[in-house]
């Protein structure tokens, strides 16, 4: 299939990566052009911007940082919009609001391009190996166009529901996995702050109700203080802001999801945002009397 | 000097009188026509537009409710932007985000036209009163010209810093405010479940070093069970996605009073959003309820 791909960072490069693997023709295009090269190494075409990147793809994938920048490169100046491609399916990999990506489905509705909300769960580790959990919201007839694509780049592929489903869907996992990240920190540093080896008392829980991935993969990173990212955390506190958002619009409470949002903000503040989620725990550290 | 005054809800309403009282030109305007009949009948001038009042006023307030509607009346098709001349100031009343306030202010400078971010504290009984707290946020020249028009509306005048300032100063206010009243809310509701008489409890307390205005007034309000809006905890909901979206934007936790947002977002979930806030109470005694 011809695809284009927009959006060559430290997910969108493997994702495209796997997808060139898998025999599919890509003409990607990114901010910097530097990002490109690794992708033209492997096969790929350059493509002068969103709309060149669209000019014959079957399909369009875009996988940048929020918001405005998918507004960018789907309605934006030289957006795939422009392109003039009545008929296209589009998809966004991106975690936005889900009220963002409702709009900007409607829009290109309106220039005949049927988008798909695409967000993944897994980060780089799963970008990489091609195991991707991914939650799709728009109509059947595009999940089935991407169907293949999706293929080449996750496992646990769901069709959500309608536009903004799959943003939906992202996140709650985001919830769950924000909330997760800060409890295992807090369990593993009450273990330590009590004297009690951290690393028995994960190894003993990984076999009872507390089990979760996040205790046995991101515990195991905390144990070892591993604090490079994998998911940064300036990117889970924009994802915690998407939901404290979705909140206030649909008058929701959010206990846990509230308190581990000011947590994020505390770890970009502190200027932890750059390293992994998982350096939560050094923010809980230094809240539980000073360094590790 | 002549005044202009747009949004006359249960805040602007009292606030225009004074000024009236004090004797100045006064042009109104209202998106609800009903709205300035009052005005109408104390000596107040209507226009049709925001435009026009602009038109007419060396100085024009606005209180208004959101962002939206604050960008819409002054940017907006006949707002007050299309009537300004150069040298005119904006006293913006409302409870407005900083963020918008910076930028009306940047654009509006542009026009040769002042800004003042002058948002309140006090209620409707403050703005009955004039003895509203106010926050200003702007250049102190602009803040000393209308001083004496502020004077006549509230008995605390201070002057925060630039542009967004007051709004910076009324969010903190807010914060404070309601996380008293949650607190207060949390306490009473304890006594209850203790089996305890709450009204007692707040008597007791409001001698102590947990003595407040919110525990004299909105406790008041939870032990008489009276939930009628002094201040509609909509608002109050409103001024929290402010509260959280500065948050989020500085990079700064806010571990009190994200949860107390939360139970503000149940409040309104709840169909409560127009009762007083001291309604958290009730959010409270609803999660027994979940059985």
């Amino acid at each position: 299939m011809n695809i284009g791909f927009i959006g060559l960072g430290i997910m969108g490069r493997p994702m495209a990566l796997n997808l060139l693997a898998a025999g599919h023709q890509l003409r990607v295009w990114a901010r910097r052009a530097v990002s490109m090269q690794p992708l033209l190494d492997a096969g790929a075409s350059a493509a002068g911007g969103p709309a060149d990147a669209a000019a014959d793809a079957e399909l369009v994938i875009s996988m940048v940082a929020d918001a405005p920048d998918v507004e960018q490169v789907w309605l934006g100046e030289g957006g795939v919009a422009d392109a003039g491609r009545t008929g296209l399916v589009g998809v966004d990999m991106s975690t936005i609001r889900p009220a963002a990506a409702r709009d900007i489905a409607g829009r290109l509705r309106g220039v005949g391009i049927d988008f798909l909300d695409a967000p993944v769960s897994g980060g780089e580790v799963g970008a990489v190996a091609g195991t991707l959990s991914i939650m799709v919201g728009g109509s059947e007839a595009a999940f089935a166009t991407a169907q293949p694509a999706f293929a080449c780049m996750g496992k646990n592929i769901v069709h959500v529901g309608d536009s903004g489903a799959g943003q939906v869907a992202k996140a709650a996992n985001q919830i769950v996995t924000g909330v997760g990240v800060l409890t295992v920190a807090e369990a593993l540093n009450f273990a330590a702050k009590s004297g009690v080896d951290p690393a028995r008392v994960r190894e003993a829980l990984l076999g009872g109700f507390a089990y979760s991935k996040i205790l046995e993969n991101h515990g195991q990173r905390m144990l070892d203080r591993n604090f490079k990212p994998g998911f940064k955390s300036w990117m889970h506190q924009k994802d915690m802001n998407i939901v404290m958002q979705s909140a206030h619009e649909l008058g929701l409470c959010l206990p846990a999801a509230a308190a581990t949002a000011q947590m994020y903000n505390a770890m970009v503040g502190s200027g932890l945002g750059e390293e992994d989620s998982i350096a939560i725990l050094k923010l809980l550290e230094q809240l539980s009397g000073g360094d590790h | 000097m002549s005044v202009g005054f747009v949004g006359l809800g249960a805040m602007g309403r009292p606030m225009t009188l004074h000024l009236l009282r004090a004797g100045h030109r006064l042009a109104v305007w209202s998106r609800r026509p009903a709205s300035v009949e009052p005005l109408r009948a104390a000596g107040a001038e209507i226009c049709a537009t925001a435009a026009a009042v602009a038109r007419q006023s060396t100085v024009t307030f606005t209180m208004l409710t959101a962002d939206a509607d604050l960008e819409q009346v002054v940017l907006g098709p006949d707002g007050l932007l299309a009537g300004w001349a150069a040298g005119s100031i904006l006293v913006d009343m409302g409870t407005m985000s900083p963020t918008l306030t910076r930028r009306l202010a940047q654009r509006l400078a542009q026009a040769g036209v002042d800004m003042l971010d002058a948002p309140v504290s006090g209620g409707e009984q403050g703005a009955i009163d004039a003895t509203l707290a106010i926050m200003v946020g702007g250049r102190e020249s602009v803040l000393e010209r209308v001083r004496p028009l502020l004077a006549r509306l509230g008995k605390t005048i201070v002057h925060i810093g630039d542009h967004g300032a007051g709004q910076v100063a009324k969010a903190c206010n807010q914060m404070i405010m309601v996380g008293a009243i949650q607190a207060v809310a949390e306490a009473l509701h304890l006594s209850s479940a203790a089996g305890v008489d709450p009204r007692r409890v707040r008597q007791a307390l409001s001698g102590g070093s947990a003595g407040s205005r919110v525990l004299d007034l909105m406790g008041r309000r939870m032990v008489d069970r009276d939930f009628t809006a002094g201040v509609e905890a909509r608002l109050h909901h409103k001024d929290f996605h402010i509260v959280s979206d500065d948050a989020h934007r500085l990079a700064v936790p806010l571990p009190v009073s994200a949860p107390v947002a939360q139970q503000l977002n149940a409040l309104v979930a709840k169909g409560w959003g127009n009762c007083d806030t001291s309604a958290l109470l009730c959010v409270l005694e609803s999660a027994m309820g979940a059985k």
